[in-house]
């Protein structure tokens, strides 16, 4: 068992070890690894206003997603979490397994359908960009919340906030925002990193001016490998402090929690 | 601040239970017990005086004010939850600073005011402790201090010792006591424990199936129970179902027993109630209510015991200090209470 464990996680690591190795051999043609050492394929990187560019959107994109994403998700979770209707409840559930209904294609088929007509002639947009991240992700972030307003037992904590003399908006921002820090902020970081890497809808739908990293690493590919390789590991770096940075919040999250208990 | 409920109803949509003609009055500074088994709809009543649900028919009045529609936050009570329902993100003093916040207390006062009532109740040095750093007995304390820093008119404790461990419980029933005295503040303490009930309350008023059953001081509640289910209920009974045969006599099923004059008419059908610690070991030195058998089950509960006594068809539950063994038992006359029977 420990064997096929070990083998699994050497498949899961030989591509990204491989990115980096060849991010930094100088040259790699026709032989198992690159040979010499060079970091210019990320100064190449670097001096590419493409890339540079394609940089900023991508942050740009994940920070407009973020902030759409928590003031839609945090009002949503809470109306979804009071909401005792149960057809409220089955919509809910048709909302959470949208992304898997739904996938990046079929929902960018869709935008490209409405958002090129001359009443919405909206596509290639930054900010049509922006709404698709909002709808793939919103519902990874809305799961989490959700799940974590039953386990916190919010009615009772809202209740007894009530009976001390808060209305609605005190309870919500005294009580329900600050106990919700710790789920909102690793349900963000997921939504950062999906944000970041999604690359179906955003090859779509992003115009010109507009394409995020992914799309522009494409392209990489069709130049040198070196510069491919570099150009991945830049992704990949980002992607992985989204993941460390939710890997924390959760962990911080759970020891709350096991305090709580 | 008395608080009185005047034939209060309340169904919980699509259901037939809920609470029904409550007529209830808790004096200015009295404690009030509510006992009931689960769903006996205590809770319920707690919740419609909280002003959690509202009632479908009926008043409560808190002093002279209808507060039957009254918004939650307007009311003006302090309530102590189950779960205490301290806020996590908070530390003690800030949880209970937090009704002084609202009320737009200077912040200086309200953190002056929280050190003190936790100081009241004993929390001194804890006032930056998170609550999931404390033990219940203490989360239990901030939670008191917070319902009371406010000066509300009344208190609503909700089962708040059922959470805690047994041996911290005796200590805790005499620090709310103490504490309801002090304040000297009408409180409605609701609890599924009648040893609690009765230990810390002035009056004790036992509910089922969403009724009040009887209101009464807890010993005339334990000696004079109105019904065979509140005699079930409140303490260890023995109940025979029987019928009057005299003026002083009932006949139940493993003989007759002597009552005091109980002025019911012959032939009446009733449920005999007497205590296991009313039940004398040995024969009776003038003979009355004599009965023998034997102990067919002992329970040693340390300064007492406690055994089932076969006699005849029935069991006879006692309680006794004597350690030695038992075949003749006798019940005084004046310990034989008469219950009307239950269907």
């Amino acid at each position: 068992m420990r064997f096929v464990t070990g083998l699994y996680l050497v498949y899961l690591c030989i591509p990204i070890i491989l990115l980096f190795v060849g991010a930094f051999g100088e040259t790699w043609t026709n032989t198992l690894l690159p040979t010499g050492f060079t970091l210019e394929w990320f100064l190449e990187l670097w001096d590419d206003g493409s890339f540079r560019r394609a940089f900023i959107v991508s942050l740009e994109v994940v920070t407009a997603t973020c902030i759409f994403c928590t003031l839609l998700a945090v009002p949503l979770a809470y109306a979804l979490y009071r909401s005792a209707s149960k057809k409220i409840m089955a919509a809910a559930r048709i909302v959470f397994l949208l992304p898997i209904a739904a996938p990046p294609l079929v929902l960018a088929f869709g935008f490209i359908l409405v958002f090129t007509s001359d009443a919405l002639p909206w596509l290639n947009s930054i900010w049509l960009l922006i709404a698709g991240h909002v709808v793939l992700t919103l519902p990874y972030l809305l799961q989490t919340l959700v799940a974590d307003m039953r386990h916190l037992h919010l009615d009772t904590l809202e209740q007894a906030a009530e009976s001390m003399g808060a209305g609605f908006f005190r309870q919500f921002f005294d009580v329900v925002v600050p106990l919700l820090r710790h789920s909102l902020g690793s349900g963000l970081i997921m939504v950062a990193a999906l944000s970041i890497g999604e690359f179906q809808l955003s090859n779509l739908i992003s115009g010109f001016l507009y394409r995020p990293y992914p799309v522009v690493l494409l392209q990489a590919f069709y130049g040198s490998t070196g510069f491919a390789c570099a150009a991945t590991v830049i992704l990949l770096i980002l992607a992985l402090l989204a993941s460390a940075g939710g890997a924390l919040a959760a962990r911080s999250a759970s020891q709350y929690r096991t305090h709580r208990s | 601040m008395s608080l009185t409920l005047e034939n209060v109803n309340f169904t919980y949509p699509g259901t037939t239970s809920g609470v029904f003609d409550i007529n209830l009055s808790i004096g200015d500074g009295e404690l009030l017990a509510v006992i009931g088994s689960s769903g006996s709809g205590k809770t319920t009543l707690l919740k419609l005086i909280a002003g959690f649900e509202t009632a479908d028919r009926g008043r409560i009045l808190l002093g002279s004010d209808d507060i039957t529609q009254l918004p939650v936050r307007n009311r003006q009570l302090g309530v102590v939850f189950q779960t205490y329902a301290l806020f996590p993100h908070m530390t003690a003093w800030q949880n209970v600073a937090y009704p002084l916040k609202i009320r737009k207390v200077p912040s200086e006062t309200r953190e002056r005011k929280a050190v003190e009532a936790l100081e009241r109740v004993g929390l001194q040095g804890f006032e930056n402790r998170m609550p999931q750093t404390l033990s219940g007995g203490q989360q239990q304390r901030v939670a008191l201090a917070r319902a009371l820093v406010f000066a509300p008119r009344a208190l609503l404790l909700d089962e708040p010792l059922s959470a805690l461990d047994a041996s911290l419980r005796g200590s805790m029933r005499d620090e709310i006591q103490r504490l309801q005295r002090e304040f000297s503040i009408s409180t409605v303490h609701i609890t599924h424990d009648q040893e609690e009930a009765l230990s810390m309350a002035d009056r004790v008023a036992v509910m089922e199936a969403g009724r009040l059953v009887q209101v009464a001081t807890p010993r005339e509640l334990y000696d004079h129970p109105a019904t065979r289910s509140v005699a079930a209920f409140v303490g260890e009974a023995n109940l025979w179902d029987g019928k009057t045969v005299a003026h002083d006599t009932v006949e139940l099923p493993f003989g007759r027993l002597t009552t005091e004059p109980h002025g019911l008419s012959t032939g009446q059908p009733v449920t005999v109630l007497v205590r296991p610690e009313n039940i004398g070991i040995g024969k009776a030195t003038d003979g009355i209510n004599a009965l023998t058998g034997a102990v067919v089950r002992d329970r040693f509960l340390g300064a007492i015991r406690r055994f089932d006594l076969s006699v005849g068809p029935s069991l006879v539950l006692g309680q006794t200090g004597i350690r030695g063994p038992i075949d003749s038992i006798n019940i005084r006359p004046e310990h034989v209470r008469l219950l009307p029977i239950q269907p």
